[in-house]
């Protein structure tokens, strides 16, 4: 088979599989959440409907340019990043651009996502869209810090920042991640709250006071990209969890379990709690989270 | 072999069995029905069971659900709304008020017949109308979608001028933009 | 006649010459402006050869002139932003007044920019180094009276920094008995230790004044904000990097072969953090762009300070490359904020919104801009930002590489702003005659942003005249070991590969952008800002929804504590204290024949009384 064409066939196939387990996770919290409120809750193939539904609007209105490009260049984030998040260990699954970026290159990739979604928000003149994306960028700005220190950490300890030389350190040594950094660990789980932007961490979307924020004009086709895309990153944070963390997983069903557990811990914690406000959610992440990264930095220097 | 009739049929099939299935309701709560929508909604009926779940903004939502009486000042935001929505669209009229104008039906400022400027797909009578009865005008509205007889949106964009004359009839300041489909 | 001499000549009677044409015909001076810095230009790439120079011996003073292969990057960008800005600054100027003294300092001031690279001894460089300050300076006031304020502060800064240097100076001269650089850099090893203190942080003032580091960037953002914006982009592009220039000659040629050097250049890393990180904050706040623009450009020379003072050589290579991008897209964005205010008249966010399809060309440029501003792949910025991040993490610099990293992400909020406030939001009636700017503004800004595209899928085109440069200073080749074209390699040999990752990202956005474009084109219509989901109502035309005053207010007050002291403040403090004295020291001319008559009384008792006692 031609080098490329099996490339993109790989790269196809990942996508796929991204889209249907963070397709099928959402459909899965879903469920969770009604049986937690004592409720039966929507099938777990519940959004799929929705992007279906969504994908078969006959109409759809722009407000110009930007807003095709906003949600085009989520996808972006979501598809790039997941090139380069390998999906099993050993590369057993097709690798895709897995030996090619390193988690500097992936950061600054992960935050092109919001930024992008901020212009096409931008575009559409709807002020609530606005107040939604100053909120995400300023929630943005309060996570990220102790995930970049989270992840320092690991650099510093293993030497290497590529993804690929984190998992093999990891089977080298036959601990994983979490057991041998585990400030680290929760430094990086204290921002995936936010990263995930369930409660009390939902202050973009907030369907009740800024009319679920930046998609407030976007519906059809534009909410069914930005939903997929939203799946497929999903997808991508939890398995750069269980790779740096959790050692990987050698199959899918492995990668499924790990990544579920990972997965309900943002939102059984969400389940509980009510909304922040803006500067409450980022001096959260100033407070507890910093003091772990800074002792995994610290952790990560002295062994 | 598959003539391009049939394909289409088949993938209006499916196209429905989604649509019924992923109902997006955008509450307009604006008599006293609204208070209904709660219970609907939340864990003692449950209407996301069946794929409802509401929207924020017209442009997400599938399904004005227009929860009783209507006066001639709110009956404007609700036509902007609907017009703002995106084909296929559904308009469920809720309680007796938007049936006949119910308890208000000597009333100066609502109107009573709320067909005559929207197109309802589904009536739910009642005053109120039980969280239950809601959820059977649901049903009702999925089955019509399911047979493909939910039209409201096309019996909208025909007869135009004629919902245009009866809404100019009762507001007096119309300044909207066009409808342009 | 050498080539250098005649360059410079071309740059000194070129201004003059632009000068009085201007009093005889308008397209003749606009001619002539774009000459005398173009030609130059020509001339300084065709037939100046790095390496060669050329002594002169004016007044008893031996000078060299020649330029360096790390002379030679800074050239790059000053004669390249130069020529490209000019052909802006010509359609800029158009209709205004005070024509003729705005091309007059243009040239002279990109003459001796280049004239610091050409000069190899203290004399002619602190000679250049003057009329850089002073051309720059007469910018500054170029707006009249309302300006003076921000004009003083600029020009006192400049002259602390001036007389530190002359004092650096004079003292190398005074210990080496010579002007050359090079014996500086020869002798300096075997200095005593208060001299490897004195003579560095002298310097260090001089030229830290010029890159705005932080204790004293506090002309930066009123000087960078009121010059006029076709000169600004040359100012915070190109003048702002001198000072990076001579920086790097200190701290590289100067205070690595000495034991005092290390926590030297540690202290200057962390100043370069604080200063981006406060830059950043301070960005966030501002309300006007071009004043947003200043502060982040404050902050951009603070990454730039803190990779040259780590030194490594991924540090240097990070440095230079984001020398060379910041003048590619502070430029692109200074020139677009110029374009914006010439055609709308104000270049404030929460007066303008909703340009985007009336201005889509400067758009473009910003948006590429700002991109690379963010430092998100593929474009130029994140090849800088991530040798960067490499450099620090390799060495141990733990605390800076957060600091650096909040910074950067912290500048998403005002690039936003940046994007937001001008293009994005609802179009307003006001703004309905807006034009998109004359061609020869719109051209240049999109030359410069497809410079930071380029650079980004590319870095090893310019990567390779750094790698010369830093040769040339004494680090060991990088080619091949650190990068080839378009692959970039950290100590711990991770790589990130650039081209298949620009292909797949281009890839994937076209992919989206033309399904979301032909996704039922046919029943897909545009509609206004206007026609918006407000709760069922509709906006009337002069009503303006646009979300723009206290546009980051939840973000700010996070992290007001930050915030709430202002290095500004104890300056002015300062400067009233110092007013006073002044003040009290005016009272002696009471206007009054008689007091001066008994001044001039007891002067002449003070001197006898001195003349005895210590002459008698």
């Amino acid at each position: 088979m031609e080098p490329i064409l099996y490339k993109v066939f790989g790269a196809v196939v990942t996508i796929i599989l991204a889209f249907v387990v963070g397709m099928t996770y959402m459909g899965l919290s879903r469920k969770i959440t009604a049986r937690v409120q004592n409720r039966v809750g929507p099938p777990v193939y519940q959004n799929f409907l929705d992007a279906l539904k969504l994908i078969s609007k006959k109409t759809a209105i722009h407000h110009g340019i930007m807003q095709m490009m906003g949600p085009a260049f989520f996808m972006v984030t979501s598809i790039g990043s997941l090139m380069f998040i390998p999906v099993l260990n050993d590369g057993r699954f097709f690798s895709n651009l897995n030996f090619e970026g390193d988690l500097v290159f992936l950061l600054y990739l992960m935050v092109f996502g919001p930024l992008g979604m901020a212009l096409g928000a931008g575009q559409t003149g709807n002020p609530n869209s606005a107040i939604g994306v100053t909120r995400g960028l300023s929630q943005m700005v309060g996570f990220e810090i102790p995930w970049v220190m989270a992840l320092v950490a690991l650099m510093i300890q293993y030497d290497t920042t590529s993804i690929v030389g984190l998992m093999e350190a990891q089977s080298a040594s036959g601990t994983w991640l979490v057991f041998s950094s585990p400030f680290a660990f929760i430094a990086a789980v204290l921002a995936m709250l936010g990263m995930f932007r369930y409660s009390p961490f939902d202050i973009v979307g907030a369907p009740t006071e800024l009319a679920s924020g930046p998609v407030a004009e976007n519906g059809g086709k534009y909410l069914f990209t930005m939903m997929s895309s939203n799946s497929i990153f999903a997808f991508v944070k939890l398995t750069l969890y269980v790779d740096l963390f959790l050692g990987g997983a050698d199959n899918l069903i492995e990668l499924l379990i790990k990544t579920f557990a990972i997965y309900l811990i943002p939102m059984l914690y969400g389940l509980v709690s009510p909304r922040y406000r803006t500067e409450q959610a980022v001096r959260y992440f100033w407070g507890w989270p910093l003091f772990f990264g800074f002792l995994a930095i610290m952790y990560a220097v002295v062994f | 072999m598959m003539n391009d009739k049939n394909s289409q049929k088949i993938v209006d099939i499916i196209q429905n069995y989604a649509r019924l299935h992923s109902l997006f309701v955008l509450a307009y709560g604006t008599g006293c029905g609204a208070i209904e929508i709660p219970p609907t909604m939340t864990s003692r009926y449950d209407a996301e069971r069946f794929g409802i779940r509401g929207a924020a903004t017209p442009r997400q939502a599938d399904v004005l659900l227009i929860t009783g009486y209507l006066t001639t000042k709110t009956l404007k935001r609700v036509i902007r709304v609907y017009e703002q929505m995106q084909d296929p669209k559904y308009v469920i009229g809720f309680g007796s008020c938007t049936i006949n104008g119910g308890m208000y039906w000597d009333s100066y400022n609502t109107i009573k017949v709320l067909d005559k400027y929207l197109p309802v797909d589904v009536y739910i009578n009642g005053c109120m109308p039980r969280p239950e009865a809601v959820i059977a005008g649901f049903v009702k509205l999925q089955s019509l979608i399911r047979e493909g007889k939910a039209e409201g949106a096309k019996l909208y964009k025909d007869n135009l001028e004629q919902y245009r004359e009866n809404q100019k009839k009762v507001i007096p300041n119309w300044v909207m933009p066009e409808y342009n489909w | 006649m050498e080539m250098i001499h005649l360059i410079l000549i071309i740059f000194l009677g070129g201004a003059v010459l632009t000068y009085f044409a201007g009093k005889v015909n308008d397209i003749l001076r606009d001619a002539l402006f774009i000459l005398s810095i173009l030609v130059p230009a020509i001339l300084f790439f065709t037939n100046v050869n790095p390496e060669s120079y050329i002594d002169l011996s004016i007044a008893g003073f031996n000078m060299k002139w020649g330029i360096t292969h790390f002379g030679w990057i800074f050239s790059l960008i000053v004669l390249g932003l130069g020529v490209i800005v000019s052909f802006y600054a010509v359609s800029f100027m158009k209709g205004r007044d005070k024509v003729g003294s705005f091309y007059f300092n243009f040239i002279l001031s990109i003459g001796a920019m280049l004239g610091i690279l050409l000069s190899q001894d203290f004399v002619s460089f602190f000679i250049f180094w003057e009329i850089m300050t002073w051309s720059s300076y007469l910018m500054v006031v170029y707006n009249g009276n309302q300006v003076q304020k921000i004009g003083i502060k600029y020009f006192v800064f400049s002259a602390v920094g001036a007389y530190a240097m002359l004092m650096a100076i004079v003292i190398t001269h005074s210990i080496t008995g010579s002007f050359l650089i090079t014996d500086l850099i020869a002798v300096f090893p075997q200095l005593s230790n208060q001299m490897h203190i004195l003579i560095p942080i002298l310097f260090l003032i001089g030229f830290g004044v010029k890159s705005a580091m932080m204790p004293l960037h506090v002309w930066a953002p009123g000087a960078y904000s009121n010059t006029p914006m076709a000169y600004t982009s040359v100012f915070s592009g190109a003048l702002s990097k001198m000072g990076v220039y001579g920086m790097v000659l200190i701290m590289i040629t100067l205070i690595s072969h000495i034991p005092e050097g290390h926590w030297f250049r540690e202290v200057i890393a962390w100043m370069g953090a604080f200063t981006a990180v406060l830059g950043t904050l301070w960005a966030v706040a501002q309300d006007d762009a071009k004043k947003l623009l200043a502060y982040s450009s404050v902050a951009q020379l603070g990454y730039i300070i803190t990779g040259v003072a780590i030194g490594t050589e991924l540090a240097m290579l990070s440095a230079l490359f984001l020398s060379i991008l910041h003048a590619l897209f502070k430029g692109t964005l200074f020139m677009a904020v110029g374009a914006i205010e010439k055609q709308t008249g104000t270049s404030n966010f929460t007066e303008v919104s909703g340009l985007i399809r009336k201005m889509p060309w400067t758009f473009l440029a910003s948006l590429m801009a700002i991109i690379a501003l963010a430092g998100i792949p593929p474009l130029g910025g994140f090849v800088g930002k991530w040798m960067l991040y490499e450099s620090l993490i390799n060495s141990n610099h733990y605390i800076l590489v957060i600091m650096i990293f909040f910074s950067s992400t912290a500048a998403f909020l005002y690039c936003y702003k940046f994007l937001f406030g001008f293009f994005l939001g609802q179009e307003e009636k006001e703004w309905a005659h807006v034009k998109e700017a004359p061609a020869l503004m719109v051209v240049p800004m999109i030359i410069l942003a497809a410079g930071t595209f380029i650079l980004g899928a590319y870095p090893g085109l310019i990567l390779s005249p750094i790698d010369a440069g830093m040769q040339a200073i004494g680090f060991e080749a990088t080619q091949g070991h650190y990068w080839e074209m378009s692959v970039i390699l950290n100590q711990w040999g991770d790589q990130v590969v650039l081209q298949p990752i620009v292909y797949a990202i281009f890839a994937i956005f076209l992919f989206f952008f033309l399904f979301l474009f032909f996704k039922s084109r046919k029943n897909t219509r545009y509609v206004t800002t206007k026609d918006i989901s407000s709760s069922g109502e509709v906006p009337l035309e002069h009503e303006n929804l646009t979300f723009s005053q206290n546009f980051f207010q939840p973000f700010l007050r996070a992290v007001e504590p930050v915030m709430r002291r202002q290095i500004d403040k104890y300056y002015n403090e300062f400067g009233r204290g110092l007013e006073a004295i002044f003040d009290f020291g005016r009272r002696i001319y009471t206007g009054n024949g008689q007091t001066y008559a008994i001044y001039v009384i007891i002067f002449v008792i003070i001197l006898l009384f001195f003349k005895n006692n210590l002459f008698g």
